[in-house]
């Protein structure tokens, strides 16, 4: 018997045979752990997204689940899901996704403006790769509240906001860079620039 | 051997990292924070322990020739438990590490432990091996990040220390410290040891 078993291990099935029963194997036990994880994953990732949206309209809220739908309207154009925020049925302002390459890798934000895309009412970093300390300070609070309030269209002239250094003071259409960081403070005013130019004539709602 | 021995041998004497110079691409990623550190160091720990005792529990029956791609599915099935179990329980921490956890597949120190260590020896002393390796490699990893934490952030696991006087040294949160602390490091504990010799 134990001859025989020897026998089978030398043959060049072996190999195959070991490899697909041990493939099988570990993809069994990772497959019940996805299955395991993949519901929480999902629900952690909504509620994510869904404090991020509240959260960049600055809506004040203790129950997301209940609060979200009473303000927040989802609306899919195309393969862009935004979402509109009404105040008593008023619609109050768009928030759509944005994106743009900054030094490391791509950043993904969150733009909320009004209705007529005449300000920026906020704006929220959902995922970016800059340099710890330098570009990642895009995510900092004093860096993105300088958007808030900014005029976005003016006369149907898209404002294209200038850099100016860490310590001037800033006018209407000029942003404070971090400094050390001119690329990723750049990436951002671009992506905003870049987008709001492609959705705010889709999506305007005085058009 | 002991296994004691087993467990000092592979965490201090035989230190992957400053005696095999091995899985330093992660060390130098993670290490500007000490909660990434430590996170990616148990990550490790459980992937060396688990990996070496089924590894050795199999090793009779693995084929010789095709060993390399049975540890390494083996390893990438324990990395891509711990980057779910990281994304269910502590998606945070999962975001911050970002890829990082998921090439944890790819430090040599793993695929090394397989290959010198479990392939050879009993389970038992196989986990042993792995514990002793992971906090060998998790020791490192924190020494490394306590150095950058505190000059780069003015912190120590995201608690301030060092308050507003300090001013932040830059160069300590971006790769290159990495490699001047983790060459000061293996220089350091290095020494003594030629001069001996």
């Amino acid at each position: 018997m134990a001859n025989e078993k020897k026998l089978f291990r030398e043959t060049r099935v072996y190999p195959i045979i070991f490899m697909l029963i041990i493939t099988a194997i570990f993809i069994g036990i990772l497959a019940t752990f996805y299955q395991f994880s993949f519901a929480k994953v999902q629900k952690y990732r909504k509620t994510q997204l869904k404090k991020m949206v509240m959260g960049v309209f600055e809506i004040p809220t203790q129950n997301i689940e209940n609060d979200f739908p009473r303000y927040i309207t989802i609306r899919k154009m195309e393969d862009l899901i935004y979402y509109e925020y009404r105040q008593d049925s008023i619609l109050m302002g768009y928030c759509f996704p944005i994106s743009g390459s900054g030094l490391w890798g791509t950043i993904h934000a969150l733009l909320a403006v009004t209705r007529d895309f005449g300000k920026i009412i906020n704006i929220e970093i959902v995922d970016q790769n800059e340099t710890p300390g330098l570009g990642g300070r895009i995510t900092e609070s004093w860096f993105k509240d300088q958007f808030k309030g900014k005029i976005l269209i003016d006369d149907n002239i898209l404002n294209n906001f200038m850099l100016i250094s860490e310590n001037e003071i800033a006018k209407d259409n000029e942003i404070k860079q971090i400094t050390g960081a001119t690329a990723s403070s750049k990436a951002l005013v671009d992506m905003i620039y870049e987008d709001v130019k492609k959705y705010n004539l889709k999506l305007r709602a005085d058009l | 051997m002991k296994k004691k021995e087993i467990f000092i041998t592979s965490a201090f004497t035989q230190n992957s990292v400053w005696r095999q110079i091995l899985g330093i691409c992660s060390a130098l990623a993670v290490t500007n924070l000490m909660l990434n550190s430590l996170v990616m160091g148990l990550g490790v720990i459980f992937t060396l322990a688990l990996s070496g005792f089924t590894i050795s529990l199999i090793r009779e029956y693995i084929p010789k020739r095709i060993r390399m791609m049975v540890q390494t599915l083996i390893i990438a099935s324990y990395v891509i438990i711990v980057d779910l179990f990281l994304k269910t329980f502590y998606p945070e921490i999962s975001k911050s590490l970002g890829p990082y956890v998921g090439l944890i597949i790819t430090n040599c120190i793993i695929m090394g432990r397989a290959e010198a260590f479990a392939g050879k020896n009993s389970p038992v002393d196989s986990v042993i091996d792995g514990i002793g390796a992971g906090m060998g490699y998790t020791l490192v990893l924190l020494i490394i990040a306590s150095v950058r934490e505190l000059f780069g952030f003015g912190s120590l696991f995201g608690i301030p220390i060092l308050g507003d006087w300090w001013t932040k040294w830059s160069i300590m949160v971006m790769a290159p410290s990495a490699f001047f602390m983790l060459a000061i490091l293996i220089w350091i504990i290095n020494t003594p040891r030629q001069k001996r010799g």
